[in-house]
Formats: structure tokens, C-alpha cells, sequence
């Protein structure tokens, strides 16, 4: 059994409403994720999804509870340290890529080497985006791109740093569905050849089906009431 | 990719807004070098005009700081002439012809005598003798030199020296003959005299000067004082003459614009108190007025240069702080293109130190961009109206022309201002809601 990349323990987190209604969207009492697994996370609407990535990548901080990512317990960190925990061990996929749109194919994945531990390394950032097809438009912009390139882009950007894991948020949901597939297979054939961990957040039944691991959000989180925060 | 290729990749992003916004504070930054440069060449060149080996004028009644400025600095026009018996009275008994008091004599060193009223392309032409050269010097003692040639002899009537500015504009060289003008460019043509000599350059008004022999000077039309009850042309006068040259114009008939004058110390008491009572003994009298040329230059700083170098201050700060304001107003304008950029960087691992310091690398930028592009405008500027500043104010000035201290402290005022200016958008992006920016 390989070792956890990501281990959450009774993590919970509340947000206030407007009218200061205290509302818990998550209260999860464990979740783990393996050094090799590939692992589907599908959930509704409003279920916690995005709070849940945000929480394990740091960009949240849990209200109470053990985020550890490579066995450092990140919900402890300050704000900075997380940050870094993010650029070193997370790769992230985004619904939308959120590619910058002023920045070169290349220069997306440089840029995200630019937070990390390590120093920004251009041949490793061309063989990423060798390796994802598009060794022949390192100079596009994303405007210049497909949108199945611009997915490729945000997928060899998310392993710039050498993450131990990598957390796509819905990486399907833009895509007409004859693209789906090659998205999907390309995220799971580059993370198995990286040996990254993959998380996918998805609320697609077909997709979350092509997993070796299929977990439903509501079946962990005890705060499964959807909530729009 | 390094946080500054990220801030400068941003400004390429927004490459118009940051073209506008640095066009903006290039104008600025030129308009106030431009000004900075302007007013120090100008100051520079009135403060210059110590130690030239004189330190009094004496000339005809009127304003004393417009004699030091005809004289000393070849720029506004002559007040009057003062009689040549006035001149002698300053001149030791061997120079002075029988019969003529030596009233001031004791109390002089050295007497220059100037004529003015003729111009050479533009060019004051400046009647003299050989000491001009010889006893004056060009600052802090140290004599003239000649580039080319020599001084002019006491016996070439027709003899000139050019200074440099002079010399190089109009292409003269020794030997080349150049014709003054009376009274304007565009007055009655004069006998030509020849160069004998060309000046190193000084950087005073010196170099702007045509000097030619007071004897030639004399000797050409309408210079000659009108004698009462005859009508001698110079050349049916007959009195002292060189054996192969042309006759002296009679003392009678001689006038001349101003005396530069080094004092000499009275026996017994310090120099600057026989200055101050020869200056009061002339200024008693009814031949002329004596000024100091120092004591008019500092009053003249004190009332008009330096209250216009403050006002120059204020514009320059002014100018400086709405270039400030130019960047904020087009960082706070791109702020919300920014706000999604700095959320998917947060998103990437960036810290919220990283995108403030982006935000404020890019002011930095800008601000240099700006700055330095405005500097070079600016002595481009300078460059383009040195003609003028050199016609009008008597002073060479060239594109190299500077204001070292104020200058130099520009463009580092610059930056500061626009980290000042960028805090507020820096702070925006420090500030930054990662989740919201994602999910919307």
C-alpha cells in the first residue's frame, strides 16, 4: 500500500451568511488519497466541492481539523507557508484552465515555477508541453490556442513543480463531450508517467466511471445539506 | 520566469495603457528637465562671472545691473558712452597724455576700456585693446588662451579675435576677413578687419564675442564723437599715426561704452574698502556710474533667479506627483483584468508578498521607462532650444547641458512617487479574494 499524499482528518468548515447564519459545508471525518492513486470526487452542485479543493490546497484554512499534504499538516501553516505547500506539492486543474492570457504557452508553466522551492527550469517547462502535444506552440497565447490546447497547457502547467498531487476542478466541464475523453485520459496518462497523485472534481457520472476510485462527496461529508455560499 | 519578467510580461499585456502611462510621465519628466537644465545653465552662467580679473564697471549713468549685463555678460543694450577724459582719469601717469587729472589712477590696477555698438552675424562686437587678453582672465585667474592665432597687436587696427562660439558657428579661421555691421545685422556695412587669432572656449559670454582693436573700431563710420563747430572726417585728421597705418581717431572725437576695472589697495587699507570708496567717488561725480559686477548678479539672484528656481520646484513637484497620479490612475483602471490574473497566480502557489511586489515592480517600471525616456527628451529639448538660450542669455548650452544634483535626483523621486502611487492597487492585489475570482 503506498503511502497517503493527502490525508484529511475531522476537518470542518462553516461560513457565515449574510443574514449571520453560521452554515458548516464541510465535516469530514477522514479522506485520503494514495502517492499513486487516481481517485474521482463527484459531488452536486453546491456540496462542498469547491470549498473542499480550496481547503486542501491551502487557499482556505479548515476551521478545525488535519490537512495533511506529504505529511505536513497544513491547516497549522500561516497563510505564506501554505502558499508555498501549494506551489511545491499541489498541481492544479481549473474548469476554466485559468490560463493568463498575456503569458506564452511556455511562459504559464514558467510562471507557476516561478512560486516554487525551485529555480524556473525552461527545458523542463518545453518537455512538459512536449509531452502534452504541444511542443510545436511553446510561443502561442492562450487566445492563439484551441481550447482541448489551452486544457493541455493547464495540465503541463499543474506539474511544473514536480507536485505530489494533482487537484483538477471539474477539467470537463468546458469541453463539448467528443473532447472529454481525451482530456480525461490525458490527465490520468500524464499523471501516471509523472507518478502524481490525481484527484478530479467532477459532478459527471461518465467521467467519475473511468476511475480506479469513485468516491461521492455526500457519502464522507456529514455536512452534506447543499449550500450555495 | 523571475517576479520582474512576470511584471514586465504584465505591462507588455497592457501594452497601450502602459505606452499612454509612460508617454505621460516622459512628457513630465522632459518638460522638468528641460526647465531644471534651462534655469541652471542660466544661474551657472551669472555666477560664473567672477574672477575675471576686474571686479568693477564703470560706465555711463543709468542702471547698474544693465551695464553688467551689457558688459560683462554681451547681452541688453549699451546705456551711454563715457568720455575718453573720464577713461584717462584712470590710467597711470605714463599712459596718460599732459594735462589730464589721474583722479582715480591710485586706486586702479588695471583699466580695460570696452566700445560697443556693432554686431557681426548676430555676434556683439567688442572695440578693445591688447590688455582685454593679456590682464583679464576668464575665471578664478586663470588667463585666456588662444585656440588658433594670437591676440591682435596694439599697431593692426584691423586685428580681431573670435571667441570659440563665434569661431565655430561662422567657420572663421586667422587670416579670414569679417566686416561688422553698425548698430544692428542689418546696419551699414564696416571696413572688414582680419582674425588674428581664435579663443579657446571659455564658457563665458567671452566665447559669443567678437573682440576687435578699439583703434579700427574707432576708425569706422558714425564712431567718431561729434566735435562741436567742425566737420573732420577721421581721415583729414592728422594727429598721432602709425608710420605705415592709417590715422588714430583724435582723443576728442573718442568715447567709450564701459571700463573694466581691477582696483588696486590704497596704502593702508584692504582692497575691498578702496573699491567701495572709488566706487563712491564715481558715483558722486557726474562722468559716470561704477558697479560692482558681483553685488549686481547677487541682487539680480536674489530677486528674481532664485524665487523662480522655488517656483521651478513646486511646478517640478507638481509635474512629478500628477505623473504619480498617472499611474495609479492606470493601475487602479486595470485592476480588475489584474484581480483574475492575481488569483490564478495565488492559485498557483504565489504569495500575497509576490503579487504586491509585481504590482509595485510594475510602477517601478513604468516610472523608469517614464523617467528615463523623459530625461532624454528633455536634453533633446535642451539641445533644440540651446540657439536661443544661447542668442538670448548669452551662455552656451548644448544637448550635454545638466543640472547634475536635481537631476539626479529625478528619477529615483519618480520611483518613490510611483511605489507611493502603485500601494493602493498593490494593496488591492495583496488583498485579493483567490476562491471568488476562481469560481466566478
Amino acid at each position: 500500500m503506498a503511502t497517503s499524499v493527502l490525508q484529511l482528518t475531522d476537518v470542518r468548515k462553516s461560513f457565515t451568511m449574510p443574514g449571520g447564519e453560521q452554515v458548516t459545508i464541510l465535516d469530514i471525518a477522514s479522506f485520503s488519497l494514495a502517492a499513486d492513486e487516481h481517485c474521482a470526487l463527484e459531488g452536486r452542485s453546491g456540496s462542498g466541492k469547491s470549498t473542499l479543493l480550496n481547503v486542501i490546497s491551502g487557499i482556505m484554512r479548515p476551521d478545525a481539523g488535519r490537512v495533511i499534504i506529504d505529511g505536513m499538516d497544513i491547516a497549522r501553516l500561516d497563510e505564506a507557508r501554505r502558499d508555498r505547500v501549494r506551489a511545491d506539492k499541489l498541481g492544479l486543474v481549473f474548469q476554466q484552465f485559468n490560463l493568463l492570457p498575456g503569458f506564452t504557452a511556455l511562459e504559464n508553466v514558467l510562471v507557476a515555477m516561478s512560486f516554487g522551492s525551485g529555480r524556473p527550469d525552461r527545458t523542463r517547462a518545453v518537455r512538459l508541453l512536449e509531452a502534452v502535444g504541444l511542443g510545436d506552440r511553446l510561443a502561442h497565447k492562450p487566445a492563439e490556442l484551441s481550447v482541448g490546447q489551452q486544457q493541455r497547457v493547464a495540465v503541463a502547467r499543474a506539474l511544473a513543480n514536480r507536485p505530489r498531487a494533482v487537484l483538477a476542478d471539474e477539467p470537463t466541464a468546458s469541453i463539448d463531450p467528443a473532447h472529454q475523453q481525451q482530456v480525461i485520459d490525458l490527465l490520468r496518462n500524464t499523471c501516471t508517467e509523472q507518478g502524481v497523485a490525481l484527484l478530479v472534481v467532477t459532478h459527471a457520472a461518465d467521467v467519475a466511471g473511468q476511475f480506479p476510485r469513485r468516491v461521492r462527496l455526500e457519502d464522507f461529508n456529514r455536512a452534506a445539506t447543499v449550500h450555495h455560499p | 520566469m523571475t517576479l520582474l519578467g512576470i511584471a514586465w510580461r504584465n505591462i507588455r499585456q497592457r501594452l497601450l495603457t502602459s505606452l499612454l502611462t509612460a508617454l505621460s510621465l516622459a512628457l513630465g519628466v522632459a518638460l522638468v528637465v528641460a526647465t531644471l537644465v534651462t534655469g541652471g545653465i542660466v544661474k551657472q552662467a551669472f555666477e560664473s562671472g567672477s574672477g575675471l580679473g576686474y571686479n568693477m564697471i564703470v560706465g555711463a549713468k543709468g542702471s547698474p545691473l544693465q551695464l553688467v549685463l551689457n558688459s560683462v555678460y554681451l547681452i541688453s543694450k549699451p546705456i551711454e558712452n563715457i568720455s575718453w577724459d573720464f577713461y584717462q582719469q584712470f590710467l597711470p601717469a605714463a599712459e596718460r597724455p599732459d594735462g589730464v587729472d589721474g583722479t582715480f589712477s591710485a586706486s586702479t590696477k588695471t583699466a580695460v576700456p570696452i566700445c560697443m555698438g556693432d554686431y557681426f552675424r548676430g555676434f556683439r562686437v567688442i572695440g578693445t585693446n591688447t590688455a582685454y587678453f593679456d590682464r583679464l582672465t576668464i575665471g578664478d585667474g586663470r588667463p585666456f588662451a588662444f585656440s588658433a592665432g594670437r591676440n591682435f597687436r596694439d599697431d593692426e587696427f584691423f586685428g580681431g579675435v573670435l571667441g570659440a562660439t563665434v569661431a565655430a558657428t561662422l567657420g572663421l579661421k586667422p587670416g579670414d576677413p569679417f566686416a561688422p555691421t553698425h548698430g544692428a545685422d542689418n546696419g551699414k556695412v564696416h571696413d572688414p578687419f582680419l582674425v588674428t587669432g581664435i579663443l579657446a572656449r571659455t564658457d563665458t559670454p567671452v566665447d559669443r564675442g567678437v573682440f576687435v582693436n578699439m583703434e579700427g573700431f574707432y576708425l569706422q563710420e558714425g564712431h567718431a564723437k561729434p566735435v562741436e563747430g567742425e566737420t573732420q572726417t577721421t581721415a583729414e585728421l592728422e594727429h598721432d599715426h602709425t608710420p605705415t597705418g592709417p590715422t588714430r581717431l583724435p582723443f576728442a572725437q573718442r568715447e567709450v561704452t564701459a571700463l573694466l576695472l581691477d582696483t588696486a589697495s590704497l596704502p593702508g587699507l584692504p582692497a575691498e574698502l578702496t573699491a567701495m570708496g572709488l566706487r563712491t567717488a564715481i558715483n558722486e561725480g557726474r562722468d559716470g556710474q561704477a558697479a560692482l559686477p558681483i553685488g549686481e548678479i547677487r541682487q539680480l539672484l536674489d530677486l528674481f533667479v532664485r524665487p523662480l528656481e522655488l517656483l521651478l520646484l513646486l511646478v517640478t513637484t507638481l509635474v512629478v506627483i500628477v505623473s504619480a497620479i498617472g499611474i495609479l490612475v492606470s493601475m487602479v483602471g486595470s485592476s480588475l483584468e489584474r484581480s483574475r490574473d492575481v488569483a490564478i497566480m495565488r492559485a498557483l502557489g504565489a504569495r500575497r508578498s509576490h503579487v504586491l511586489v509585481i504590482v509595485l515592480i510594475e510602477a517601478v517600471l513604468l516610472a523608469v521607462g517614464g523617467g528615463l525616456a523623459g530625461w532624454m527628451l528633455g536634453h533633446l529639448l535642451v539641445g533644440a532650444i540651446a540657439p536661443l538660450i544661447t542668442t538670448n542669455a548669452g551662455v552656451s548650452a548644448s544637448v550635454l547641458s545638466a543640472a547634475p544634483g536635481a537631476e539626479l535626483l529625478l528619477v529615483p523621486l519618480l520611483v518613490v512617487l510611483a511605489i507611493l502611487a502603485a500601494l493602493l492597487p498593490a494593496l488591492a492585489a495583496y488583498r485579493t479574494d483567490v476562491s471568488k475570482w476562481l469560481q466566478s
